[in-house]
């Protein structure tokens, strides 16, 4: 997985924005972002095949009637695997499971981080200590060891165990980012002026604060969602999906099962690899994007000529 | 100093809420050790023999959970972990002892290179805002830490060690040499650890790059960066000892708590690169539900990433008057 | 990764079959060209870093001494039966086959200098007794007792006929040193870091990821062994293994290979062999106390609803070959399949005749294409497996697809290995992919008499030794005691046939393919090698004792 470094650096300077306003101001800023437009795109390209799957895949992905190992070729793009199912169809009707851990373990993430990170800025005090370090706590504790552990025991391989296992372990560092944000935004003026004019905190929470956050939040989103992708191809490698469900990480896991990268079938080790990795990466752009654009003194700077 | 107690206090309460997670994952699961034997003999234990086994481990305690809990912090603390099923009957001490150290050293080592050229790149990319380094590094990095450590590390072995056979195809160090300190072994050593130590690089450095990059800009904007280059001191001077020193300081603390995603990656380069440190013996420790084993595993690493990180919090207190002043 | 048998390596019990001329001594022909000398590197999955324990009565790590450092009575050669003399020189029935009567050799030495006698026989044989979790054959539980007779014989009593049990106690039996093994107070979990054997190696250095076996000059079998050192390598996973095989830096390998013939044959042709025989039975069990699974009929439907041979070539790659409904192994056992009985029956993929017994049984095909019984209840049966073994997993998705075609649900169930074995060991499946969890032996008797034999079964919800599917028949339970109680092969030979007509008739179980010892070796260097023309011994390097054997012939080429 690849590495987060924790930070508290997260912008002091966002910019209030009306309800109204959200949408247009990330519309705005992702349009104007090389990068995110790259990452938009890729997602774009994976949620159409992961829609048209039975469209685009030539054959069924679990029928196992073609020969083993073949090589790529007219009648099989990407070869067949130990067992003779068509890669090329594993491949796109894979993309529909791992695009789901991916997206089902970034929003429970998330809306983990959120309900942890904005309680702790503002309720603030002894609570907010409390989260905090709770919060700490689950950002040093090794995840795969924890996921591995906590993934055997459970003893059930169902996909909803794995997202269950990528979220618990994952929600920690968007909730931290949040805080900081949180706190930076907790004595704002429109804030003062809420509570002047007596509104509920979970109201003030929900429609002042969070608004204005949209951005961190859909980075957060985001990134989550690339852990997602990354923690659930590990978890699936070493075994500990089930076999027998079709997505990326499981055909790594058949491949190396089979010792395709050595016993000539390289395809089927870098094919859903390289898929994931492609995801991941798409994920990863919109995350930075989205940094960028909570933080506007990250953006890229433009050189006049 | 009360920036130091609480940290401290974050520091206890991990630990203890790693040793306790430990005590209870192991406990509201399913599965016995005695029957985790079965699987690891291939099921080719008549069960009279697991029987025995399970008498061996006294698996049938009649202590209550509290009890069990309380032994089981004091055997923790005085690093009494118990014997190993996977090894039986080695001591679980005695089966890490013989990992941790390429554990330690292969992470450290990639660690340590990768903090440093991702701190010293990602500077570079904040101070020529705009430049070659900055176009090109961030998407470059940002898209290669998208890659799962395993799969990289798959094909660098293809690359490198199979096809080219540059490097060796796994080990710590040559298979007849045993242990020692002559430069010949620490040349194997370092021959052996290359691949799977470029592959933590290379997929770790980018949020390193990242990171630095970030805060330094955000430092690059501060008055007294401003002051130093209106005073006309060298660009260098000013770039490492006045914001670099400062972008690095409020991250190391940052830097050191993300070493548990770095040590979760390195896991599986190990398997992938039959490296005999402590992420396969973990995964060993699983598959035979070695509880023992791999709760000690757990304990250990993430007491590697506490202790990592209280050093950061030490030397940040030392080196950051800021620090001091928050409490 | 993780297929099956990866873990199989550190097992005794795990002995083969594999026949021919199994002594040490027989290597001796062809001297002139053999010298002494040479490293040889074995290349096997481990799983695990060596923790350097030499305890030949610790089922963890007993395979890197059982065999090459400690000896067996008698080197027992599984395919067919034949015995080879070892520690013991001589050993003699009784003629109610109640009591066996070894005598043991003279002049074989410990490595330290200690002679070995008939007192360190009694001594080990005492110890197992006392130390029940160190007797990893369960000797003792037929042994009624073992006693010195004069200076060099060994009286074994039983308490029953105990023909079968000879491959137990003189053949997968490790003796150890009394003048060690005196101060060991809890044998199973000693850790024996300097072990002293009888063997014709000595541990000569170990770390976690190597273990170097050096020459015995002084072994017992004058001449031998060939080689001067041995190395064992950790493998901790199959693909590193495989890769160090392939690239030719170890000369005998126990792997699992996928696509063998390109990844390791084609580097190298002219040197590079492999040879799978089959060691056991990989079924389909059925829980016969559930309907309609206590059904003959649908037994019968079932097994002629499994492709066999594309259960093997799929799930298996064609290595481990098609099992038959006789379990009796073949080619391994192939003297004891009775053909004419066999093809009468002539069980193959066979969708019509699945059908039609399942019509005769009362069932009916429904709308949705499933067979369904009289209440209208779907013909859907579930299969527990373990998640982890790959190949096992592909296999079960062959025969889901099989019975597709005829008309039967099945739901695979991938199971964590705990959890599988429990569920099996308890009785708490309808139906199960596996073998059954005990040591094969040098007959089918010792594989299907743990398989069907009603004394190793168990109440539902109790732990079962063997007859998982809790399948009771009283007649055939005394054809297994009267094999028992003889020491005519004929007479074996007939009731082993018997055998089979319950198999092929009453379908207790369903024998898919055939599990096999995988074994890879390279003529480039080393000659000597255990062949499919010469199975001297069984030639995996996780077969024990049998990889001493295999030690003792192979030799550098000069």
């Amino acid at each position: 997985m690849a590495v987060r470094v924790v930070t508290d650096q997260v912008s002091v300077e966002t910019a209030v924005v009306s309800r109204r306003g959200i949408a247009g101001t990330i519309a705005r800023g992702l349009t104007a972002n090389r990068k995110a437009m790259a990452g938009l795109v890729l997602f774009g390209l994976f949620l159409v095949v992961a829609i048209l799957a039975p469209v685009i895949a030539p054959y069924d992905p679990h029928a196992l009637q073609f020969g083993q190992m073949v090589q790529p070729s007219g009648a099989h793009l990407l070869g067949t695997t130990g067992t003779g199912q068509d890669i090329f169809s594993q491949l796109v009707f894979g993309t529909r499971e791992s695009l789901l851990i991916a997206l089902a373990a970034g929003l429970g993430a998330t809306v983990i981080s959120v309900v942890v990170g904005v309680s702790a800025a503002y309720m603030g005090g002894l609570w907010d200590h409390i989260l905090n370090l709770f919060t700490d706590v689950f950002l040093v504790l090794p995840t795969l060891p924890l996921m591995i552990i906590v993934g055997t025991y459970l003893n059930n391989r169902g996909l909803l165990v794995l997202v269950a296992v990528i979220v618990i372990t994952g929600w920690s560092y968007g909730a931290r980012q949040l805080r900081s944000q949180a706190l930076s935004l907790r004595n704002r003026e429109f804030l003062e002026a809420a509570r002047a004019r007596g509104e509920r905190s979970l109201y003030i929470i929900v429609f002042e604060v969070l608004p204005n956050m949209t951005s961190l939040i859909v980075a957060i989103f985001f990134g989550a969602a690339l852990y997602a992708v990354l923690a659930a191809a590990g978890l699936q490698f070493i075994g500990l999906g089930d076999p027998n469900s079709l997505s990326w990480g499981t055909m790594l896991y058949w491949a190396q099962a089979n010792g395709a990268l050595l016993a000539g079938s390289p395809v089927w080790v870098l094919a859903p690899g390289f898929c994931i990795a492609a995801l991941g990466a798409a994920f990863a752009l919109i995350n930075y994007a989205f940094d960028e654009i909570s933080n506007p003194a990250l953006r890229p700077v433009r050189r006049r000529k | 100093m009360s920036y130091l107690v609480r940290r401290l206090e974050f520091f206890v309460i991990t630990l203890w809420a790693a040793l306790t997670i430990n005590f209870i994952l192991p406990r509201i699961m399913p599965g016995n050790p005695a029957q985790a034997m079965i699987v690891r003999f291939h099921g080719r234990v008549s069960p009279e023999a697991v029987k025995a086994i399970e008498v061996a481990f006294g698996l049938h305690s009649h202590e209550s959970i509290f009890q069990q809990y309380l032994e089981y912090l004091r055997n923790t603390l005085t690093g009494n972990f118990g014997t190993s099923v996977t090894f039986f009957p080695v001591p679980v001490g005695d089966v890490i002892k013989q990992g941790l150290p390429w554990t330690l050293g292969l992470v450290g080592m990639a660690t340590i290179i990768a903090f440093v050229l991702g701190t010293l790149l990602g500077m570079l990319s904040a101070w020529r805002r705009g430049g070659f380094f900055d176009a090109v590094l961030p998407p470059v990095f940002i898209v290669i830490s998208a890659f799962p450590y395993f799969w990289l590390g798959l094909l660098v072995l293809l690359a490198f060690a199979l096809t080219l056979g540059w490097f060796p195809l796994g080990f710590a160090y040559d298979l007849t040499d045993s242990i020692n300190l002559s430069w010949s072994f620490v040349g194997q050593v370092i021959w052996h650890g290359f691949l799977p130590a470029l592959t933590i690089v290379v997929t770790s450095i980018g949020g390193w790059i990242l990171t630095m990059r970030n805060t330094m800009i955000t430092t690059l904007a501060e008055d007294y960066v401003k002051m130093a280059r209106a005073k006309g001191l060298s660009p260098i001077r000013i770039m490492l000892m006045y914001a670099g020193r400062n972008a690095i300081l409020p991250n190391l603390t940052g830097f050191a708590m993300s070493l548990g995603f770095v040590i979760s990656g390195a896991i599986l380069v190990e398997i992938v690169f039959n490296y005999p440190g402590l992420g396969f013996t973990l995964l060993q420790a699983v598959h035979s539900e070695d509880y023992a084993l791999m709760q000690t595993l757990f304990l250990m690493l993430t007491s590697a990433v506490l202790v990592a990180v209280l050093a950061a919090d030490l030397l940040t207190a030392l080196l950051d008057p800021r620090t001091r002043e928050q409490g | 990764m993780r297929r099956r048998d990866l873990f199989i390596s550190s097992l005794a019990a795990l002995a083969l079959l594999a026949g021919a001329c199994g002594g040490g001594s027989s290597g001796n022909n062809n001297n002139a060209q053999k010298t002494v000398g040479g490293v040889l590197t074995i290349d096997n999955e481990s799983g695990a870093l060596w923790q350097c324990d030499f305890n030949p009565y610790n089922g963890s790590v007993n395979g890197q001494s059982f065999g090459v450092l400690y000896e067996p009575l008698v080197y027992d050669n599984l395919l067919n039966d034949k015995k080879t003399p070892w520690l013991a020189s001589d050993y003699q029935w009784s003629t109610d086959n109640k009591t066996l009567t070894f005598t043991i050799r003279s002049g074989v030495k410990w490595t330290d200098g200690q002679p070995f006698t008939a007192a360190d026989v009694v001594f080990s044989f005492a110890l197992l007794k006392q130390h029940p979790e160190a007797d990893l054959q369960s000797d003792w539980q037929v042994i009624q007792s073992v006693i010195q007779q004069g200076d060099d014989k060994v009286a074994f009593t039983f308490n029953q006929s105990a023909v079968p049990n000879f491959y137990q106690i003189a053949g997968q039996t490790a003796i150890v040193p009394q003048h060690i093994w005196s101060a060991f107070k809890d044998p199973a979990a000693q850790v024996v870091k300097d072990p002293v054997g009888t063997g014709p190696f000595t541990m000569s250095a170990c770390t976690g990821q190597n273990i170097t076996y050096k020459r015995n000059p002084n072994y017992w079998q004058k001449g031998l062994p060939y080689l001067d050192t041995v190395n064992y390598p950790a493998f901790l996973d199959n693909d590193p293994a495989n890769a160090f095989l392939a690239a030719g830096q170890a000369q005998w390998g126990g792997q699992f290979i996928p696509n063998i013939d390109t990844y390791y044959v084609a580097k190298d042709p002219k040197n590079n062999h492999y040879w799978f025989p089959p060691i056991d039975n990989i079924n389909v069990w059925f829980n016969t106390t559930l309907a309609p699974l206590n059904n003959k009929a649908v037994r019968q439907a079932i097994a002629y609803s499994i492709d066999r041979p594309s259960v093997s070539q799929k799930g298996e790659f064609g290595y481990e070959p098609p099992g038959n409904q006789t379990g009796v192994l073949s080619p391994t056992f192939d003297s004891w399949i009775d053909k004419a009985q066999a093809d009468t029956y002539g069980y193959k993929f066979d969708v019509a005749k699945a059908q039609g017994l399942l019509q005769q049984a009362g069932f009916t095909k429904g709308s949705s294409g499933i067979f369904q019984d009289s209440s209208g209840k779907k013909l859907s049966l579930s299969i527990i497996n373990i998640a982890g073994y790959t190949d096992w997993v592909a296999s079960v998705q062959v025969i889901q697809d099989n019975l597709k075609q005829v008309g039967i649900e099945l739901k695979p169930v991938n199971l964590e290995a705990t959890a599988y074995f429990d569920k099996l060991f308890t009785g708490n499946f309808e139906l199960a992919y596996g073998s059954v969890n005990t040591s094969p032996g040098p007959s089918p008797y010792y594989e299907l008499r743990n398989t069907l034999h009603s004394a190793t079964t168990a109440a539902i919800g109790q732990t079962a030794a063997g007859d998982y599917g809790r399948y009771k028949n009283p007649a055939l339970d005394a054809l297994f005691d009267q094999y028992g109680g003889t020491t005519d092969p004929a007479k074996q030979h007939d009731l082993i046939k018997q055998v089979e007509k319950i198999m092929l008739e009453d379908v207790p179980v369903i024998p898919v393919t055939e599990g096999v010892a995988w074994y890879q070796y390279s003529t480039k260097d080393f000659a000597g090698w255990p062949t499919k023309d010469d199975p001297f011994a069984a030639p995996a390097p996780w077969n024990l004792p049998d990889w001493e054997v295999t030690l003792l012939h192979v030799y550098k080429k000069s």
